[in-house]
Parts: structure tokens; C-alpha cells; sequence
């Protein structure tokens, strides 16, 4: 069952199609709501963003992809949240375990590459909110630029102008010694 | 989307660090199915024309607050975090083991073993440990049973390199591992354990004086509680064998 006929069926009141559909993005969502801020309470944003979703579901246009549609209901409602917390969103993440490059065999150099990243994480947390959550989305959630722009309800020369200040603001934070 | 070429070195490198970064999230199906038990509980979406009939959100709801409620143990350590915890990110206290997480652990280079811990012949078990302990029926006899601390530990270990530790984890945690990153949830019946997949620094908490004391490194281990009684199993080999063994105690 495709994007579009599980949204055909769940408008026909089959809510085993929507099932299939917040299955199938359950995971991406909670990856954007995560690196977007949404920290420990992820969970209960994806939760409220299908939720909303279902109910603006007559609304959505069906020649247009589901996927951002739907992540911007997810960036909504994390924003909702970190505003209601009344302060920044904080970007919460732990690097994952295989995040060494190196030859498994190179155990200084697997740990080399773990620090860079590390600091490279650490920068990236570090930028203003708005430079962030265009980084965070072209690079973490690899979204085109179109669909940055669709998930952040920004203009495309927005997204470009602060991808590009977000880049060279971690230029010049971890600069050259990047590899 | 990710076809495109990257223009230098940063953005490659951001590239490759989204990919590494480890974002938990429940069971797809479990959060399906919170979802639609929601939108039944309150059903008439402006969408939805005709419903069938309404049933209760009987699947996901019962370990969605599993889920949940694992998930409000992580709490974010403070400046106030003891000495020797300084790198850690997040502390995850489940089933008598507190998780530290935070950046790549340094080994433990020299092993060491609990404290008074002892091989024991396995009929004088129940008499030597005040929880009750139960049995792998997925593996066969344990070739050594060691009990451990004045009766709060009871280890099993098979040839193989199995090892279950049984503990007494309420209401403080008993043992502690450092962890570089999240643990995975791991759908028990009647419980969620946790996988830790790579190798962690182990060690226990004394009670006396809530002393971190190292043990050894650990290989790839499951966590799970049963009652009051927090298990590890390690050495299983992958998730799946050791999700098998801890369904199969009796």
C-alpha cells in the first residue's frame, strides 16, 4: 500500500491504513522532533503530531509528497513544546557506538576520529536555534533544501542563508582540523 | 535528498556524523497503535466519514506506558553531578543498574570480582540469597554458580561465556555501566529490557558508602527487571539469542 492509497483509505474511515502510515514514518518522525529539540519528550510529540495530522488529513494536497507534510506538523508541535518550556530548544543527542571511522585495528585512530566528531557535535549544538535547525535538517535529516524549507516554513533563500552562516560559523569552530 | 554531492569536507563530515547519532524511538507497531487508540478515544476527526466499529486500543497501549515510563527514569544530570561523573550526559537507573551516558568510556583494564563472591553448590542457593531465583530453561545446568556481597548477587556461568547475573537492584541500583551510547529497547513478555551491543565498562555501587567500584569490561549484555530482581545476561552472542534465554526463566 503506497503513501496515497493508505491516505485515500484512512479518509475513507480505515484507521488500519493510518496505522500503516504512522508506521512507516514513526521512526523519521521521531528523529526530527528529537534533533529539533524535542529531547526525552519526543515520544509524546510524535504522538500529538499524527494525531494532528489525521485530523488535517482532508486538507493535505495528494499531488504533493506526504513525507514534509507531515514533518512540519512535527516541527510544529516540537516548537510548541520547547516554547512552552519557555526556553531554547536543546539539542540532546549522544553519538551513536560505531562512530568511529577508522580501521578497527587503529584503536588511536578510531579514537581521533570519535573526538573530532564529538567536537563537531558539540558545535553544531552550539549555533544560534534558527542557523541549527537549518544544519540540522540538511544534514542530519538530509532534506533538500525545498523540503527544509517546507519542514521550517521558511523561504528557500532563507534556508540557503542560514545553512550557509550555520556552515561557516562550524568552519571556524572546528575549522581545518576537520579531515 | 541524500544523492546529493556534498561540496567539501564539512558538509561530508555532517553527513556522516547525522548518520552515527543514535536517536531512540519506540516499535513503529507500539506507536501505530498508541496513535490509534488515541484517535478512537476521541474519535470524529473532520476526516474520517464512517468509522468501523470502535475497539479499544488493546495492542500498544498497555507497553506504550512501558515505554513511557522507562523513558521519565532518564533523568539529566546537574552540576551537582559527583566526582568522576563529570562526562556523563544522562544517567538511566532500570532494573538495579544505572546507566551512564556519555561520551566513549575509558576501559577497565584491570578486572577485579564482587565482593566475598564465592562458588556455591546450586542446591544451597535459596538458603544463601533472600530473592527468589529463577533458571534459563533455554540453556542447560550452569556449569559455576557464584553468589556474590553477602547474598545480593547470584551469577550463573556456562561454558559458552553465558553469564546471568541475578541482583537484589531495589530500591538503589546495584550495579553501574558506563556507556558512549543508548541502550535499545527490547520487547520481553510483560516487560521491556534494555541492549547494550558493545563492550562497557561494569561496576557496582557499595551500599555502605555508595562507592563507584569497577569490575571488568562487559561484552554486549541485556537488562531487564523481573519483580525486584534486576537480571543481566551476558555473553548470549546477539540480541535476539539473548531476548530468547531471558523469556525462557522460570
Amino acid at each position: 500500500m503506497d503513501d496515497d492509497e493508505a491516505i485515500s483509505r484512512t479518509l475513507d474511515g480505515d484507521l488500519s491504513a493510518y496505522e500503516v502510515l504512522v508506521a512507516r514514518y514513526s521512526a523519521l518522525a521521531h528523529r526530527t522532533a528529537a534533533l529539533l529539540g524535542a529531547g526525552d519528550e519526543a515520544e509524546d510529540v510524535v504522538q500529538e503530531a499524527f494525531v494532528k495530522a489525521h485530523r488535517h488529513l482532508a486538507g493535505f494536497r495528494r499531488d504533493s509528497p506526504f513525507r514534509p507534510w507531515l514533518l512540519r506538523i512535527v516541527a510544529n508541535e516540537t516548537h510548541n513544546l520547547t516554547r512552552s518550556r519557555g526556553r531554547r530548544s536543546e539539542l540532546v543527542l549522544r553519538l551513536g557506538a560505531e562512530a568511529g571511522t577508522a580501521a578497527p585495528d587503529d584503536p588511536a585512530g578510531a579514537a581521533v576520529a570519535t573526538d573530532r566528531r564529538a567536537r563537531l557535535l558539540r558545535a553544531v549544538r552550539a549555533l544560534p536555534e534558527r542557523e541549527r535547525q537549518a544544519v540540522v535538517c540538511r544534514y542530519f535529516l538530509q532534506l533538500t533544501e525545498a523540503e527544509t524549507g517546507q519542514v521550517l516554513g521558511l523561504p528557500l533563500g532563507t534556508v540557503k542563508s542560514r545553512t550557509h552562516r550555520g556552515l561557516a560559523r562550524l568552519r571556524e569552530e572546528v575549522g581545518d582540523e576537520l579531515a | 535528498m541524500s544523492s546529493r554531492e556534498p561540496s567539501d569536507d564539512l558538509e561530508a563530515e555532517l553527513l556522516a556524523l547525522g548518520s552515527s547519532l543514535d536517536v531512540p524511538a519506540p516499535p513503529p507497531a507500539d506507536v501505530a497503535a498508541a496513535v490509534r487508540a488515541r484517535l478512537e478515544a476521541a474519535p470524529r476527526g473532520h476526516t474520517a466519514r464512517t468509522g468501523r466499529p470502535a475497539r479499544p486500543g488493546r495492542r500498544g497501549r498497555r507497553r506504550w506506558r512501558v515505554v513511557a515510563a522507562v523513558a521519565l527514569a532518564v533523568v539529566a544530570v546537574t552540576a551537582a553531578t559527583p566526582q568522576g561523573r563529570a562526562a556523563v550526559a544522562h544517567l538511566l537507573r532500570y532494573a538495579g543498574v544505572e546507566l551512564r551516558l556519555g561520551q566513549a568510556p575509558a576501559p577497565v583494564r584491570t578486572p577485579a570480582g564482587l565482593p566475598g563472591e564465592r562458588a556455591v553448590a546450586p542446591g544451597e542457593l535459596e538458603s544463601l540469597v533472600a530473592f527468589p531465583i529463577r533458571r534459563p530453561a533455554a540453556l542447560g545446568a550452569p556449569r559455576t554458580v557464584l553468589v556474590g556481597d553477602g547474598g545480593r548477587v547470584v551469577s550463573m556461568l556456562w561454558p559458552d561465556g553465558t553469564r546471568l547475573d541475578q541482583f537484589d537492584g531495589a530500591p538503589e541500583p546495584y550495579f553501574f555501566k558506563v556507556l558512549g551510547a543508548s541502550p535499545e529497547a527490547v520487547r520481553l513478555p510483560g516487560t521491556t529490557a534494555w541492549w547494550i551491543g558493545g563492550e562497557h565498562p561494569l561496576g557496582y555501587i557499595r551500599r555502605a558508602d555508595g562507592t563507584s567500584v569497577p569490575l571488568r569490561q562487559a561484552g554486549p549484555t541485556l537488562l531487564w527487571q523481573h519483580g525486584d530482581v534486576g537480571h543481566r545476561l551476558e555473553g548470549a552472542g546477539s540480541k535476539e539469542r539473548a531476548a530468547e534465554i531471558a523469556a525462557s526463566l522460570r
